[in-house]
């Protein structure tokens, strides 16, 4: 797959973004396939911050940690991020007069680099123009060297400006002037993109988080109660933008807690509602989860993670969120953990939590990470036929209602643990959400045999839950298939790859790479991480030479989860905890080592074996 | 003429509860769930037209001593609750209830934002001037020096001071209630569950068990009807003096209201003109308009 990486860098606040926003969108609608990464520090204005564009002609999902254009928007870019550039790779800046230091003027020699300085400040005095046009100078000659259309980027610039006709025209004079500037010392320098494919001009470019809000939209959610931490904040952000659309309820709480039981307090009365937060965000949040476990409360809760303990790094990403919500809280019952791993099950996964938590009236949890969150994906329109609104055993039937009775509602022998459910303003019998242990009717009850059936039906549920929930994701050469179909091969694997989140779409990305071509590489995706099916690992754990855990935290979480789900033991990982995600090249060149592990160490294939169970 | 089963009124019968009272004897709190029920049948509520949620403690273990829509949750948290729950469905009455542990301590952020915020809702305060059900453990509004469990040389913290509190946050409603009164308490929550907007309605009750000082005595001697002195409940500062100055006479009733701020939902700009609960909102949405913006 074609793929060239672009890294814009400066000040946080300096405009990074809305020139990256730009050039993303215009590379998108001329047909390109643009995905985009955003680094900065947890403060509003100064630090070093970027935003780097990976674009191709196919479906990309990665960002690659060596680059093929910097753009500098100050020297601190010059200083910092020169090692990243590849061979051949052109360095634009801004800086008058700049000399590189030996050891990148050494660098600039070996790697043939290129470097190009656009005198932004000289055609600003010369327009008599303001500073802030400084970026559309630069967008136009970044546009320039990419080789594009300049009438794509006039009618997204036009677009922004239509009702100020006055700093419209300035904007286009900026724009023929920064597309048609020439560097006299280099000449005209342009980079190569493969031929576009018009398949993404109608594409979306969306970040997580507003793929998730359009999720929850779609699936029904009418009130959202948040309380602003990073990265879940522009998921709040979203939906509150869309408040006079939608017409949604939006709550800013005074803390988590209260978010989650607004929320709570909302899906007894019988709306949905959702809440999300991050790291101990979601700490303040579990008193909830608990609350919810025994009054059989459906709920929805988001954890976008990011690095921890504490407040940890606020705005760079992580998994290490996984044991905290499989295990958190207090009490044994029932719960559901999902995540999602890129733009597309963002969306898609909202019904589904809802879904998941009304069938069974337990609480789900939908993991997502910074990366997700604020990544920028170009993404096929969302298929909005596909998803139903199931909300299980919800009467609202007035001839049903009639006949209901209060011990209907905690019924400690139905079906699966699952027991009628009726809304408070029911004309119906009543009963109470008794957070208490309680009878069927609500009513507390700490007798032996109450207390017994009771927790017995609240864990019942965990069978049904675990028994239908969907197989995980098996991925050969970079595309899905069916897992059932393809179980039954008895093909060796060489290398089998686990792992969930955002860690998927870079997996997969890595596999579609020359060097990884036609090798027998199976990557298994977990997106329903708790309760956690193991059966298909088992089996294609059996098949493979070696196994290897890739995600994004230091214990290798889902490692552990599948261990204690089956005694499959995977000592060989690949694990990442700085902070930033995993990055294709970097990914692709771990894999590669563990590949030559692999053919190395034929005999001493055996090590990662199923400990403790009797096959 | 016969009238149609269903459309008989509310009778005090059908808030009848299987489940046997478990407070000592004395406790306030029967008075309290006495008029609870008194009010909501003379406000022609049956009980599956009303909603409540309780907080943890002794009036939290009336939750299944009552019929109705209940909740019973986790200490401090049933303002944010009962508000969740009003806001998905503005049909149906929510009256949260809470002691004076739960709501003065733990959950004393959601006592200040709810009053802030109006939330159409009613709270109750059980105020029992101590923790009843973790067995008599001054609470914030304990009297410093009163020797309790867990303090037997008395709290060093100081009494908080709990109606300069809620006055300072610009309150809608206030009201106040000795539980020795069924009568006036009745007539208390018909208006606070009337009242448009946060109402914040104390219960001042006896405690036999654990508090020596606040006795149901006590209380009788000193309370009075502020309605009968002729209080006018729209004059904020004389219902703040009433509130706060507690030392010779307590005044109970309707001590201020003000019913031309707009509630929390009345606020929300993106409801207005719905006739629509969120609860019935519920269904599949076309997002395809919101996505135009990032083609």
């Amino acid at each position: 797959m074609p793929r060239i990486s672009l890294k814009i860098v400066g000040a946080s606040g300096q405009g990074i973004n809305s020139i990256g926003a730009i050039i993303a969108k215009g590379l998108k609608r001329s047909g390109y396939c643009v995905f985009g990464y955003r680094e900065y520090p947890s403060l509003i204005k100064g630090g070093h911050a970027s935003y780097q564009l990976d674009i191709s002609n196919q479906s990309i999902r990665s960002t690659e940690a060596k680059v093929d254009v910097l753009v500098a928007l100050n020297h601190h870019g010059l200083e910092l991020n020169m090692e990243e550039l590849k061979p051949g790779g052109i360095v634009l800046h801004v800086t008058p007069g700049w000399q590189f230091p030996e050891h990148h003027q050494k660098l600039i020699v070996e790697r043939s680099l290129r470097v190009v300085y656009f005198p932004v400040d000289d055609i600003l005095n010369r327009f008599g123009a303001r500073a802030i046009l400084s970026n559309v100078l630069l967008t136009a000659f970044v546009w320039s060297m990419l080789n594009q259309d300049v009438d794509v980027l006039k009618s997204l610039v036009g677009e922004k400006f239509a009702k100020k006709k006055a700093l419209l025209e300035l904007n286009m004079r900026c724009i023929d002037e920064g597309y048609s500037f020439v560097d006299p010392e280099q000449g005209r320098i342009s980079v190569v993109l493969p031929p576009p494919d018009k398949g993404f001009a109608g594409h979306l470019l969306i970040t997580g988080s507003q793929a998730m809000g359009l999720g929850a939209v779609h699936a029904g959610v009418r009130l959202y109660a948040g309380y602003p931490m990073t990265p879940s904040s522009p998921l709040l952000s979203f939906i509150a933008e869309l408040e006079n659309k939608t017409h949604m309820v939006v709550k800013q709480a005074e803390d988590e807690i209260t978010a989650a039981q607004i929320v709570s307090g909302a899906m007894y009365m019988g709306t949905r509602a959702l809440t999300a937060t991050s790291g101990v965000g979601f700490d303040l949040m579990s008193e909830t989860l608990s609350l919810n476990a025994m009054i059989e409360n459906p709920t929805v809760f988001v954890l976008a993670q990011r690095p921890g303990p504490a407040t940890g790094l606020p705005t760079w990403t992580a998994q290490g969120g996984l044991l905290q919500v499989t295990s958190c809280s207090a009490g044994e019952f029932t719960r559901c953990v999902i995540a999602v791993s890129n733009s597309q099950d963002a969306f898609d996964l909202m019904p589904v939590a809802f879904n998941l938590a009304e069938q069974f009236q337990i609480s789900v949890i939908v993991l997502t990470d910074k990366q997700i969150a604020e990544a920028l994906y170009t993404q096929l329109p969302y298929d909005l036929e596909k998803a139903e609104i199931d909300r299980g055993r919800l009467i609202v039937d007035p001839e049903k209602l009639k006949f209901l009775r209060s011990s209907d509602r905690f019924d400690p022998h139905a079906k699966g643990g699952v027991s009628l459910r009726w809304l408070p303003g029911s004309d119906a019998a009543t009963y109470c959400a008794q957070g208490d242990e309680h009878n069927a009717v609500g009513a507390v009850d700490e007798s032996s045999l109450n207390t017994r059936l009771q927790m017995e039906k609240r864990l019942r549920k965990f069978h049904g839950l675990k028994a239908g929930l969907p197989a995980p994701q098996l991925i050969i050469g970079g595309r899905s298939v069916t897992t059932a179909d393809w179980m039954d091969v008895s093909d060796e694997i060489e290398l089998l790859a686990i792992g969930w989140g955002s860690t998927g779409d870079v997996f997969q990305d890595v596999m579609c790479s020359a060097e990884l071509r036609g090798r027998k590489i199976v990557y298994l995706h977990y997106t329903y991480l708790w309760p956690l099916r193991t059966q298909e690992l088992q089996i294609l754990a059996k098949r493979s030479k070696r196994i290897v855990l890739v995600e994004q935290n230091y214990q290798g979480q889902l490692g552990m989860l599948i261990r204690m789900g089956c005694g499959l033991d995977i000592p060989d990982k690949i694990l990442k905890y700085d902070g930033r995600p995993f990055f294709y090249d970097e990914l692709l060149s771990s894999v590669l080592e563990k590949w030559s592990d692999t053919s190395e160490s034929r005999e001493n294939s055996h090590d990662s074996e199923l400990a403790g169970t009797p096959s | 003429m016969n009238i149609a089963l269903q459309t008989r009124p509310p009778a005090l019968s059908d808030y009848y509860s299987e489940t046997k009272c478990i407070w000592c004897d004395g406790c306030g709190n029967y008075g309290i769930w006495t008029a609870v029920k008194y009010a909501l049948v003379e406000l022609n509520l049956h009980p599956w037209q009303v909603c409540l949620c309780y907080d943890v403690g002794c009036n939290g273990n009336g939750s299944d001593k009552i019929e109705g829509y209940r909740f019973h949750g986790l200490h401090g948290r049933v303002i944010p609750f009962a508000a969740g729950a009003k806001l998905a469905n503005m049909k149906l009455p929510v009256i949260a209830f809470g002691g004076d542990g739960a709501t003065f301590s733990e959950g004393i952020g959601h006592l200040i934002h709810g009053v802030r915020s109006n939330y159409p809702i009613t709270f109750v305060l059980h105020n029992n001037t101590n923790y009843g059900l973790t067995t008599g453990q001054a609470s914030s509004l304990t009297p410093q020096g009163q020797p309790m469990n867990t303090s037997p040389n008395g709290i060093p913290e100081r009494t908080l001071a709990s109606m300069e509190l809620i006055f300072s946050l610009n309150p809608t409603f206030v009201a106040r209630g000795f539980s020795g009164d069924i009568k006036l308490m009745t007539r208390i929550l018909k208006a606070a569950i009337q009242h448009r907007g946060f109402a914040f309605v104390e219960m001042l009750q006896a405690c036999p068990t654990y508090n020596h000082f606040a006795t149901h005595e006590y209380l009788l001697n000193k309370y009075f009807d502020a309605s009968v002195d002729g209080h006018d409940p729209g004059n904020l500062q004389q219902a703040k003096a009433l509130a706060t100055q507690v030392q010779d006479r307590i005044a109970c009733g309707i001590l201020y209201q003000r019913e031309d701020v707009p509630d929390f939902y009345s606020r929300l700009i993106p409801r207005q003109g719905l006739e629509t609960t969120c609860v019935e909102e519920v269904r599949r949405y076309d997002v395809s308009e919101y996505w135009k913006e990032l083609v």
